[in-house]
């Protein structure tokens, strides 16, 4: 699993990692079953603090990407699946709207609508 | 700023030969001429012939104490010289060297220990047919053995800093990283035969417990080489601004590469059989090349500098060589 950080960004450090959790998974990198590195070899390996890397396992958790048990570290749960299938939507509704030359505001606003 | 760079030719150089010589070579050999001396001090209080075999009830092989005494000290030298050979010729990693120096000085412990405390038994016995057990002697030689090889490890230096200045290969893979970005990459692998081989493991310790009745010896070797699979089979790889480091999941082994060591990282397929004889830590005897391998297919292989090669089977290569080749890059001017 690939990590990047921008310390100078205006977004915190630890939903810099949940989101890469969250598009690695999306992107069918990270599969159901599968491990996540230990929190403190991230945190070690980044140069931050165990807790902003315990923070991000935490939030994806939250949103059950991942299944946190001791001894058995961050599991990647069947809803990496879901959430890789819901993707592959949006690219879709993507790849139409480019096809017919709707407007990414225009797209997005059908999007919110269709979600309300 | 930056001094010329010494000709490579000196850094393609093995080093720590003598240490080497001393701790492959010599201390074996010590080891050999000990034994071997005792030996032949106690020809008078030993029987004719001698036991040299023991079964489940007592010595079963019996033969002439010059054989007991010549075939060890033989078969001492030979596997001591080859792998002397091993770590003075090919050992331009730390590894290669220790790990040859320790197998030569706890083959000849096991060897000659057993062989003399086969004999130790006999002293003062008549006939060797009423010689004792040497179940003792056997856990005591290989204990002291394993002991000994962990200290010859220790001894062994690890390889000197050689930083190089030069730019990585501007055809090797980068991954794109922001100029206040900063990435790492973390990846778990184990060998696919890693549960077949604690399996294995526990079948040995139960027959040899079984039908041998020697709970204990079976527990020590159990133990042994449960921690040695454990150990070997299991890593943690990654990639930050540390360089390459490769852990066991004990923490022991670790390889670490720094950043101004490496001169390029790729991808390469890895048949484990044909290119390195077998799985686990492995080093090629054609000098330089070394790597974790724990089954077949990609690897993670990074040229580093004084002609080495370091490779570690990882999945995902890609991303790791690519983000180690950017992060090296980094470091030079």
């Amino acid at each position: 699993m690939l990590f990047r950080i921008d310390p100078s960004g205006t977004e915190p450090l630890a939903a810099q990692l949940a989101r890469q959790i969250r598009s690695a998974a999306a992107r069918g990198e990270l599969t159901p079953g599968m491990r996540l590195p230990s929190a403190r070899d991230v945190a070690d390996s980044l140069g931050v603090n165990l807790h902003t890397v315990l923070r991000a396992y935490q939030d994806v958790r939250d949103e059950g990407l991942i299944d946190l048990r001791r001894g058995r570290g961050a599991v990647m749960t069947s809803a990496a699946r879901d959430v890789r299938r819901l993707r592959e939507a949006v690219d879709h509704v993507v790849a139409v709207a480019h096809d017919l030359g709707v407007s990414p505001t225009t797209t997005l606003s059908l999007m919110k609508e269709a979600l309300q | 700023m930056t001094a010329p760079a010494p000709a490579t030719t000196r850094h393609d150089k093995v080093p720590y030969r003598g240490w080497t010589t001393l701790l492959a070579l010599g201390v074996p050999a010590a080891i050999i001429a000990t034994t071997t001396g005792l030996a032949m001090s106690w020809r008078h209080d030993l029987p004719d012939p001698i036991a040299v075999h023991w079964g489940l009830n007592g010595p079963d092989g019996f033969g002439s104490l010059t054989t007991s005494i010549v075939w060890p000290a033989v078969a001492g030298s030979v596997v001591a010289s080859l792998l002397w050979a091993l770590g003075f010729f090919a050992g331009r990693q730390s590894f290669t060297r220790r790990g040859a120096a320790a197998l030569a000085v706890w083959f000849t412990i096991l060897l000659s220990g057993v062989s003399i405390g086969g004999l130790s038994v006999q002293r003062g016995v008549a006939d060797a047919r009423d010689a004792g057990s040497i179940d003792g002697v056997i856990l005591v030689t290989f204990l002291v053995a394993t002991a000994a090889a962990g200290i010859v490890t220790r001894l062994i230096p690890g390889d000197p800093p050689l930083p190089t200045s030069e730019p990585v290969s501007p055809t090797a893979a980068r991954l794109k990283l922001g100029r206040g970005e900063d990435a790492s990459w973390v990846r778990d692998v184990t060998s696919p035969g890693y549960f077949l081989a604690i399996g294995g493991v526990v079948l040995t310790v139960a027959l040899v417990g079984l039908l041998g009745g020697q709970w204990w010896f079976a527990l020590v070797l159990g133990v042994t080489i449960g921690l040695s699979l454990v150990a070997f089979l299991h890593w943690t790889v990654i990639v930050d601004r540390d360089g390459l480091t490769v852990r066991s999941i004990l923490r022991r082994p670790c390889f670490r590469i720094p950043l101004n060591e490496v001169e390029m990282a790729e991808v390469v397929e890895v048949r484990p059989l044909r290119e390195f004889g077998g799985w686990g830590i492995r080093s090629g005897m054609t000098g330089g090349r070394m790597g974790v391998v724990v089954r077949k297919g990609p690897a993670l292989q990074v040229h580093r500098t004084g002609g080495r090669v370091f490779l570690v089977t990882v999945d995902d290569a890609a991303t790791g060589a690519a983000l180690l080749n950017t992060l090296a890059g980094r470091t030079r001017g």
